[in-house]
């Protein structure tokens, strides 16, 4: 939505979109879990263009004290793109408004999934890090976070993926780059917990008639079913070690 | 011994009936897995590949003596997240100084994060080595098998706690910590107690 209307590129092309994809097709997406040592749990996702790590810590003691809850753990998330990861605008160190969103509504998805009753006292460290962005960096980033934190041995409820739907023109489409993203009249982030379809996180910028949010919410779903089918795949390779039997 | 088993991960129904199991939840009627772990269904039970430890009455553990409270209590640092305390009798009491090594059996747990413990007993000297929580059963074996084995390869003692510290000492710790690192990697395979027996007899030939 942030690009201006007088350079806007045709976005679709002889029916298909710029890329030659499909409106429902996802773009490729490869997930490695277990990528850094020091910590505890992580994963490298490359979705199209995006790339993107994702680190988790924890459960360990809350710093600050105060912000400790005897209850349960709490939950930090720390979205930050790279200041190499895109064209313009991350040079500055620190988070900005963006950023900060980002990480409340990334924490926000996990505090519903996580078990955090199990750890009082206790904080969770999630730590996204952008190194190439290319649209959809969220729902990327998201979808990594999830494997780290399942590769980390936090105990979820659920495998949370996300994705993207958008509106170019009349056309519902899923999974925007980063043209996409800047010149389509509608685009939603959507996470959601795939054993029940819980939707977990729905952000909207621009407006679908109820007929395409219809069709949006099918798109997600059905590309769902890929995404955590890699996600589930990402997590097994890691113990398919050398001598490994059944 | 052959049994099915499958990786499940965080939201994987396991079973169709409620069932109590540890690493899992009940949702409605299902039995769902809350880990990364595998599924053994002839015995219904999750063994993470992932996890912490969490405390439970009769555990044996190795801690760190981290600050000495009043009237001969200690406070020991456990895991990041779980620490212990040793209450002492009157009259019977022993002194540790901070960064002493120590091996407990945990009494009672008090807000899931604080371990009480008993028994404690100093361990001199020796080093100390972190595994992951998860594979401290693998390590001990079943009726300790696999830990009696290293320990009489390689003329080690060692105190596998089970919130994944493990005290070692004795001549053979590079062989004895070789072995563990191993078993902590391999934790989830079979035919492993051979395995390691196999790498520390060649050690063996190796050194004489």
């Amino acid at each position: 939505m942030g690009g201006s209307s007088l350079n806007k590129p045709e976005l679709i092309i002889d029916g298909k979109r710029r890329d030659g994809r499909s409106f429902r097709d996802l773009r490729p997406i490869k997930i490695e879990a277990s990528v850094l040592k020091n910590a505890e749990g992580s994963a490298y996702i490359e979705w199209g263009r995006n790339k993107i790590l994702a680190a988790v810590y924890g459960p360990r003691e809350a710093t600050p004290k105060h912000m400790a809850n005897p209850n349960k753990a709490i939950i930090k998330c720390r979205y930050q793109m790279a200041p190499f990861s895109s064209l313009e605008g991350h040079s500055r160190t620190g988070p900005n408004r963006r950023a900060t969103e980002i990480s409340k509504v990334i924490k926000e998805v996990f505090e519903n999934v996580v078990m955090v009753n199990e750890f009082p006292g206790s904080e969770i460290d999630v730590f996204i890090e952008v190194l190439q962005g290319d649209g959809g960096t969220r729902a990327a980033g998201l979808t990594a976070a999830s494997v780290a934190m399942a590769n980390a041995g936090i105990r979820m409820k659920d495998l949370v993926y996300a994705v993207s739907a958008g509106r170019i023109g009349d056309h519902v489409a899923i999974d925007f780059d980063m043209i996409e993203d800047n010149y389509s009249d509608a685009d939603m982030p959507v996470a959601v917990a795939p054993r029940n379809n819980d939707v977990l996180l729905l952000q909207m910028d621009g407006g679908f008639t109820k007929e395409q949010f219809a069709e949006a919410k099918e798109l997600i779903l059905e590309a769902g079913k890929t995404i955590s089918e890699i996600q589930k795949d990402a997590l097994k390779r890691v113990y398919d070690v050398k001598g490994a039997s059944e | 011994m052959v049994s099915m088993r499958k990786i499940v991960v965080p939201g994987t129904v396991v079973s169709d009936h409620r069932l109590s199991m540890d690493n899992t939840y009940v949702d409605g009627t299902r039995t769902v897995s809350a880990v990364v772990g595998l599924f053994d269904d002839s015995r219904n039970e999750v063994i993470p590949l992932e996890g912490f430890w969490k405390p439970r009455s009769g555990d044996i553990v190795v801690g760190v003596v981290e600050a000495a409270g009043r009237n001969g209590t200690y406070k020991v640092v456990l895991t990041e997240f779980v620490n212990g305390l040793i209450i002492q009798d009157k009259y019977d009491r022993e002194h540790y100084m901070p960064g002493d090594i120590i091996e407990a059996k945990v009494r009672d747990i008090e807000h899931k994060v604080l371990a009480v413990l008993e028994e404690p007993r100093r361990l001199e000297g020796g080093t100390l080595m972190n595994v992951k929580a998860v594979k401290v059963p693998r390590l001990i074996g079943k009726a300790n098998t696999m830990i009696k084995q290293i320990m009489d390869l390689t003329k080690c003692s060692m105190v596998v706690g089970r919130n994944g510290l493990v005290w070692m000492k004795g001549q053979g710790v590079a062989e004895a910590t070789e072995a563990v690192l191993r078993i902590e990697h391999e934790a989830h395979t079979s035919g492993l107690t051979e395995r390691i027996k196999s790498m520390l007899e060649k050690g063996e030939n190796r050194n004489t």
